[in-house]
């Protein structure tokens, strides 16, 4: 186990047979859980974090052999992971939005290698104005309504609708910014 | 520019739907991957439901279930990949080994004049055919799977060549890139020229080119030479 244990899934890993899984459903419940979040902070919407979870297990636990290790296993899972991203990107939008880091030095269970959110997040909404914050932590953070979010803010829905559109756009810039 | 699929974009993944397909420019593009970040940084939303781990649960059951099914093999081609050490190592001793038997070969066939034939025919394994001669053309990578050896085959100046598909590093499987021309391997962004040599890597140290196979043509179809099964290779 790695310091960073997995917060939501408490099972310990069942180290076995010279470290590897005794079989597949050992290896889907020690790592359905990180894979589905890798993949979700990757795509920000349930229904695609759940089909794209769903094609890698079924595609990697066909040829597994489980004489492999737990961490080729682990290294394995998010090759297919972010195979199967790089794929859901052409398919829907024609280009690459975002992508799984082949080359990381965290074990892939780990919180850093599942997602570096956020850290960004919070560094982004740091640097917004007060009202382009508030708005982009009212709807996305807590889930707010947009008319829920324009009365937080005293301002009416068409406002807080111009507001979210020109936070996200400055927040693009400054998360662009940042990354070169 | 889309303002609109940007816009309803954003909109479904506040909801929690499953946002559609459009063509987002550059700073579309930018924008929504903030808004996923943003999404991915609520407290809690990236924990799966039960339902859908149960169900994914009986899925892989059911697969399971049927497999292994040769049937689905090429289909599953493109993320079809070998994992463990045991794999290259495997392929590693079959190559040592064939090496070995065309090394005794022709040591042989320099001392005595009997085996000087064409062919060697060494007693460690057998000649194997992987393809017609048709379906191998000049600038054709053609990929074959004999269970134990994996590899490509390709004709240079006419001749068959082969090299095994296994990288060398981790034993993932390679697949060819054809418009760059070289051998890939998904697992760590290694790449080999049609010859088997490493022409990039990102490891600390480069991984071995690729095992050459034996390989020949006789009577309009590519052998390639494999252990025998029962040999412990």
């Amino acid at each position: 186990m790695t310091a960073h244990g997995e917060p939501i899934d408490p099972r310990p890993l069942r180290v076995v047979r010279g470290g590897g899984y005794p079989d597949w459903e050992a290896v889907y419940q020690d790592n359905a859980t990180w894979v589905y979040r890798t993949i979700f902070a990757r795509v920000g919407n349930r229904a695609d974090a759940e089909d794209l979870t769903a094609e890698v297990f079924l595609a990697a636990l066909r040829p597994l052999r489980l004489t492999a290790s737990v961490g080729e296993v682990r290294a394995y899972l998010r090759t297919t992971a972010r195979t199967a991203l790089a794929a859901h990107w052409r398919e829907t939008l024609g280009r690459e939005i975002t992508s799984i880091d082949d080359d990381i030095e965290q074990p892939p269970e780990s919180e850093e290698a599942i997602s570096t959110a956020p850290q960004r997040v919070a560094e982004v909404l740091e640097r917004l104005p007060d009202n382009y914050r508030r708005i982009l932590e009212l709807r996305f953070l807590q889930g707010h309504s947009i008319k829920e979010s324009a009365a937080e803010l005293g301002v009416s829905v068409a406002n807080a609708k111009v507001l979210q559109h020109r936070a996200l756009r400055l927040a693009a810039q400054v998360n662009e910014k940042d990354e070169s | 520019m889309n303002a609109r699929g940007l816009r309803r974009y954003v909109d479904d993944l506040l909801r929690g739907r499953r946002p559609k397909p459009f063509q987002p420019d550059d700073f579309e593009a930018a924008q929504i991957r903030t808004a996923i970040d943003l999404q991915a940084a609520r407290l809690g939303s990236d924990a799966p439901r039960e339902e859908f781990l149960t169900d994914l649960r009986r899925r892989l059951a059911a697969q399971a279930d049927g497999a292994p099914q040769p049937a689905d093999k090429p289909g599953a081609t493109r993320r079809h990949v070998i994992v463990g050490t045991s794999a290259a190592a495997a392929a590693a001793v079959a190559a040592v080994s064939i090496d070995r038997a065309l090394i005794d070969g022709g040591q042989v066939a320099d001392g005595d004049n009997k085996y000087n034939s064409s062919e060697l025919t060494p007693n460690t394994g057998r000649w194997t055919r992987v393809a017609a001669s048709a379906e191998v053309p000049e600038g054709v990578m053609r990929p074959f799977d004999l269970g134990s050896v994996v590899g490509f085959v390709r004709r240079v100046d006419g001749k068959p060549e082969a090299v095994s598909g296994v990288c060398t590093h981790q034993g993932c499987r390679l697949w060819f890139d054809a418009p760059d021309g070289r051998l890939r391997c998904p697992c760590h962004s290694t790449s080999f020229s049609p010859a088997g040599q490493v022409l990039t890597h990102q490891l600390p140290i480069a991984p071995k080119p690729l095992p050459a196979l034996m390989v020949r043509e006789q009577n309009g179809a590519i052998e390639v030479f494999v252990p025998r099964p029962d040999e412990p290779a």
